[in-house]
């Protein structure tokens, strides 16, 4: 069994190719962005070495370090969502008429791209005009907020479609997963008496934890390098307060040609990235994998 | 599972019938909610099928819902006859599932590889992995670029094929590996013992059981690769290369924007994934119930 | 002794980046001959006569040559452009049977990112757009643009309004070819300013009673897309034209001092305009195109914009004419004891043509972009709307009023500021957009805004 299932030669054949193309395609840009972060450049012409300066300037940048802010507040609303995401995934997975429908309605707006997505929610939060608005003045509001301008509103604003955006994406995950549960073992507890709650919770939810754990990583990496909706939405405004690390890093590489800097940000992104990832997995490390048994 | 034992206990007939009243109330608001919600889901579909036909003023400045006065099917033909949409959208279908199905196939061999298979180094070949999806994508473009001159392959749609294979890989490895690691251990050693190959029970026997979770990774690399253009738009420059996503900055303009055609290369572009989606979610349900697991 | 040596190895190699820098630098014909050099084919090579200017004879040369062009006006929104573009070409390539030119079509800001990815490879398209001043300088100094004034001095010898080729020289040498020229009129409608009896302002005083006198009436005085921020410069800028004068920008720009009163009593006016309500709810939150919109459905009574919307109130086909009769344009007013005169302009040039210094062929080049500067010139306004930066014989071509008057306004500037974000160097103009954007939001106070951008022209970058 055990020289089976270490044969060198199989588990080469399997993985080189993989690792090949990611240390071609992903790491040497890795690297590269380490190497720029050194530099002062401006993206054209020769990079000169300034050590670790784009990072002490990094450290005194106080926009940096709101757009880093954000960018984990970002993190934290979307990894409490995903207890919304999996519990629907739940009811969906449950036997409900029509279910088979329903879930596939619900990942509807997973398939939109982002412009789309963008262009909706602007229509919803436009000041005068928009959807959101309008049903506050029916309701007799009369000062509705202006929620992509007002720096104190717009950071919420703009999570709403974001959490939106992405329920489709973690419910199919979720979906998936507990329909990958062997139909015997829950049927198992309900003739044991256990009710629907006490079958997800004590039943479903263990067995699909490998996944929830994976899904809380997706989560946070996936909003630590957040770009999409921003950059259409708000652009980082008004007045840099809806900015995060990635916005911030495109604005300085590619709007204001500081691209040294530009990669020294890049790069402590994914420092951040590693050190969360590292964090999540300490605190949902379980002493042994719960397998079906 | 101790409650469970616990829970066994004789039931009346009242018990039942009180139950069944409950629940059906239960069930009652459950309904209401699941089809408030679902229509929620739909609206941005009928939001953007009436966006595609609205013109400029109309998008801007009706209810986002309001019938224009006139449909402009216009903005169709006029998305028909300007954009070269068919040949991008060929270019966006080829591309799309031959990055999808090496992406599925190769995260397949990894995985397996990483979880099942005891090798010393498969935790950092983990963590390389993973770490492919910390770097914001703004900074792989300029060394990616030279990377692919280097190697003749600007202006080639290889470059977009592999692009999007490497950056997906990290995330299909990670919604795999929960899978995978759920998997008993039993599957396996029934097979060695009946004397099967890896290979043999890579492809007999794990691959269908993880047909719903590859299914599932499939539509998310499917929507991912479909909807993308910042690479499309550096690596390649030949117009006829381009995809689909590409086709809706056509009516980007300097000054003015051409929004109700914006609308319908959505819509268009939209279509073919809605069906994809719909055929392929079904075998999310079938993929279990197709694996060799009996019992 | 081991840092004696260390010096010397460094100083060497110092030296030798001197050396290479300047060997890659040493002006644009040494380049130009040496690439031309390479191309061992060409036994007559398309040298001589590309200097030669205008010889639309195609007799130049057998040698095939392919020019990459890249372009930010795609069919689908700027079809009139497109076309342009494509027929020059199509015409070019009909005169001379041995070139081909490839085009790249990218929307704006694709276009933007694109060129910063190509030039950092070294991998320029032969001939492209490049906006005027602060954003091509970095190009500039990385040596990626060939000077042009070879033509200039040449066939092109006054064939440009004057100041316009100005936004695109540094250091003597002018990089880059405009195109397109427009000024920031106040669009209004006069319709609504009818129905509330009020006059088109020729002070800022008589502004403020017009944005009290609609506000009180529940009309929306100036719309704005605050979110783009440019627009909102616009409104800056001609607050600082007419209290501190003409220069008063450009000299704060040149020598990155911004510390003129007249630019602090600028923002100070222009927190005043936002305490009256001056401009319509959630501004900051706006795209350009989003603002327009409000105009274009008269829900708002004011629009500072670029001459490129006069298409929209002129010829476009797509606005109904009982719109484009009810709109009208000011001359952004005067402010008393300022020093501002009501014909200082807003503008400039906007998109030029460059050509790429490490392109194979440099000369056959510019003599194409010398061709499309001129066919631009003769078409743009008939065919797009879009006035050239060459000059425009208003007595031969049949246009709309505005257009006639717009461009006689142009030909009795007293003068055109360019626009302060593209004055400014890269760092310095996104800073720019981020402190109108927080002024105009109340963000930052007057003096703040005034300490900051200063301190972002300080830093250079």
């Amino acid at each position: 069994m055990n020289t089976v299932m270490s044969n060198k030669r199989i588990i080469a054949l399997y993985v080189l190719p993989s690792l090949f193309l990611i240390l071609a395609i992903i790491y040497v840009p890795i690297v590269l962005t380490g190497y720029y972060g050194l530099m002062n450049w401006n993206g054209i012409g020769k990079p000169s070495y300034i050590g670790l300066a784009n990072y002490k300037t990094l450290m005194h940048d106080s926009v940096f370090w709101h757009s880093t802010f954000h960018s984990l507040l970002f993190a934290l609303l979307s990894t409490l969502c995903l207890i919304l995401y999996l519990a629907v995934a739940l009811v969906l997975s449950g036997k409900i008429r029509g279910a088979n429908l329903l879930r596939k309605i619900y990942l509807i707006p997973m398939l939109l791209s982002s412009v789309a997505i963008a262009q909706l929610w602007l229509k919803v939060y436009h000041p005068t005009n928009g959807i959101l608005n309008g049903l506050l003045e029916k309701l007799g509001f009369h000062h509705t907020p202006e929620w992509l301008a007002d720096p104190h509103i717009v950071l919420y604003a703009i999570f709403i479609p974001i959490l939106w955006q992405f329920a489709g994406f973690y419910i199919l995950i979720y979906y998936a997963a507990l329909k990958n549960i062997p139909a015997s073992l829950v049927e198992a507890a309900k003739i044991d008496g256990a009710n629907a709650l006490q079958v997800a919770l004590r039943i479903k939810l263990p067995l699909i934890s490998e996944v929830i754990k994976v899904t809380i990583v997706l989560a946070v990496v996936g909003s630590l390098k957040y770009f999409d909706l921003i950059y259409v939405m708000t652009d980082g405004g008004p007045n840099q307060a809806s900015e995060v690390m990635a916005s911030y890093m495109y604005h300085k590489a590619f709007r204001e040609f500081d691209f040294g800097y530009g990669s020294a940000i890049g790069f402590f992104l994914l420092i951040i990235c590693l050190v969360a990832t590292w964090v999540i997995r300490r605190l949902t490390a379980t002493k042994d994998t719960i397998q079906y048994s | 599972m101790p409650s469970m034992s616990t829970a066994i206990r004789p039931r009346t007939e009242e018990a039942v019938s009180a139950r069944t009243l409950s629940s059906s109330i239960g069930y009652g608001v459950l309904y209401v909610v699941l089809a408030a919600t679902a229509v929620l889901q739909l609206l941005p579909l009928l939001w953007l099928l009436l966006f595609s036909l609205k013109n400029n003023q109309e998008i801007f400045n009706l209810s986002p819902f309001a019938l224009p006065k006139t449909l402009h099917w216009s903005n169709y033909s006029t998305v028909w006859e300007q954009g070269s949409i068919g040949r991008y959208f060929f270019n966006s279908l080829w591309i799309t599932v031959v990055s999808v199905v090496l992406t599925i196939l190769l995260a397949n061999f990894v995985t397996f590889a990483m979880t099942r298979m005891k090798w010393k180094l498969s935790g950092i070949v983990l963590g390389l992995f993973m770490i492919g999806m910390m770097i914001p994508v703004h900074s792989t473009l300029i060394p990616l670029f030279s990377l692919f001159k280097k190697v003749h392959l600007t202006d080639s749609q290889l470059s977009i094929v592999l692009s999007y294979i490497a950056f997906n890989l990290p995330l299909t490895i990670m919604i795999l590996m929960g899978f995978y690691m759920a998997l008993p251990k039993e599957v396996e050693e029934a097979s060695i013992m009946d004397g099967c190959s890896v290979n043999r029970m890579f492809f007999r026997i794990i691959l269908p059981m993880t047909a719903s979770v590859s299914v599932t990774a499939a539509i998310i690399n499917m929507i991912y690769n479909w909807n993308e253009f910042i690479f499309v738009n550096t690596f390649l420059s030949d117009d006829s290369k381009k995809t689909l996503t590409v086709g809706i900055q056509n009516f980007v303009g300097q000054y003015t924007t051409n929004w109700g055609a914006i609308g319908a290369t959505l819509m268009i572009s939209i279509l073919p994934i809605l069906v994809i989606f719909f055929l392929l979610s079904n075998r999310i349900v079938e993929g279990i119930a197709a694996g060799s697991v009996k019992g | 002794m081991k840092s004696k040596i260390l010096t010397l190895g460094t100083l060497l190699i110092a030296t030798t980046l001197v050396v290479t820098a300047c060997g890659g630098n040493s002006g644009n014909n040494n380049a130009a001959n040496s690439s031309a050099g390479t191309d061992n084919s060409a036994s007559d090579s398309s040298n001589a006569n590309a200097s030669s200017g205008n010889s639309n004879s195609g007799a130049a040369s057998d040698e095939k040559i392919t020019l990459k062009m890249m372009h930010l006006w795609p069919d689908g929104s700027n079809s009139a452009q497109n076309k342009m573009v494509t027929d020059i070409i199509s015409e070019y390539e009909k005169a001379n049977p041995n070139v081909t030119i490839d085009t790249e079509v990218l929307e704006n800001e694709q276009y933007k990112n694109k060129l910063k990815v190509l030039s950092a490879s070294n991998d320029l398209p032969d001939v492209g757009f490049t906006w005027a001043a602060g954003f091509m300088d970095p190009y500039v100094n990385g040596n990626m643009f060939a000077p042009v004034d070879d033509l200039l001095q040449g066939e092109l010898k006054d064939k440009f309004v004057a100041g316009t080729t100005e936004a695109y020289s540094f250091g003597g040498k002018t990089y880059a070819l405009p195109v397109e020229l427009n000024i920031v009129p106040v669009y209004y409608n006069k319709e609504i300013f009818a129905k509330y009896n009020l006059q088109a302002p020729k002070t800022l005083d008589e502004l403020k009673t017009v944005i009290k006198t609609l506000n009180d009436n529940n009309v929306t005085p100036i719309t704005l897309g605050g979110k783009d921020a440019w627009p909102s410069s616009f409104w800056y800028m001609y607050l600082a034209d007419r209290i501190g004068g003409p220069d008063v920008m450009d000299k704060a720009v040149a020598s990155n001092d911004f510390n003129d009163p007249a630019l602090l009593d600028a923002a100070k006016q222009a927190q005043e305009l936002v305490n009256m309500n001056a401009f319509v709810k959630g501004y900051n939150g706006l795209s350009n195109e989003e603002a327009k919109a409000l105009f274009m459905n008269e829900k708002a009574a004011m629009f500072a914009m670029g001459t490129w919307e006069v298409p929209n109130y002129t010829t476009s086909p797509d606005v109904p004419q009982a719109f484009k009769d009810k709109i009208g344009y000011f001359k952004f007013p005067t402010v008393d004891g300022g020093k501002g005169n009501v014909d200082d302009w807003v503008g400039g040039p906007g998109v030029g043509l460059f050509v790429s210094q490490n392109s194979k062929h440099v000369d056959e080049a510019k003599k194409f972009v010398s061709f499309f500067v001129q066919k631009w010139g003769e078409h743009s306004v008939t065919d797009a709307g879009v006035i050239p930066a060459t000059k425009v014989d208003t007595s031969t071509v049949k246009l709309p009023p505005m257009f006639i008057d717009l461009l006689n306004e142009l030909n009795k500037a007293s003068k055109v500021t360019l626009y302060l974000d593209t004055q400014m160097k890269p760092g310095a103009s996104d800073a720019h957009h981020n402190l109108v954007q927080a002024l105009l939001g109340k963000a930052v106070t007057p003096d703040e805004f005034i300490k900051k951008q200063d301190e972002a022209l300080k830093a250079g970058k």
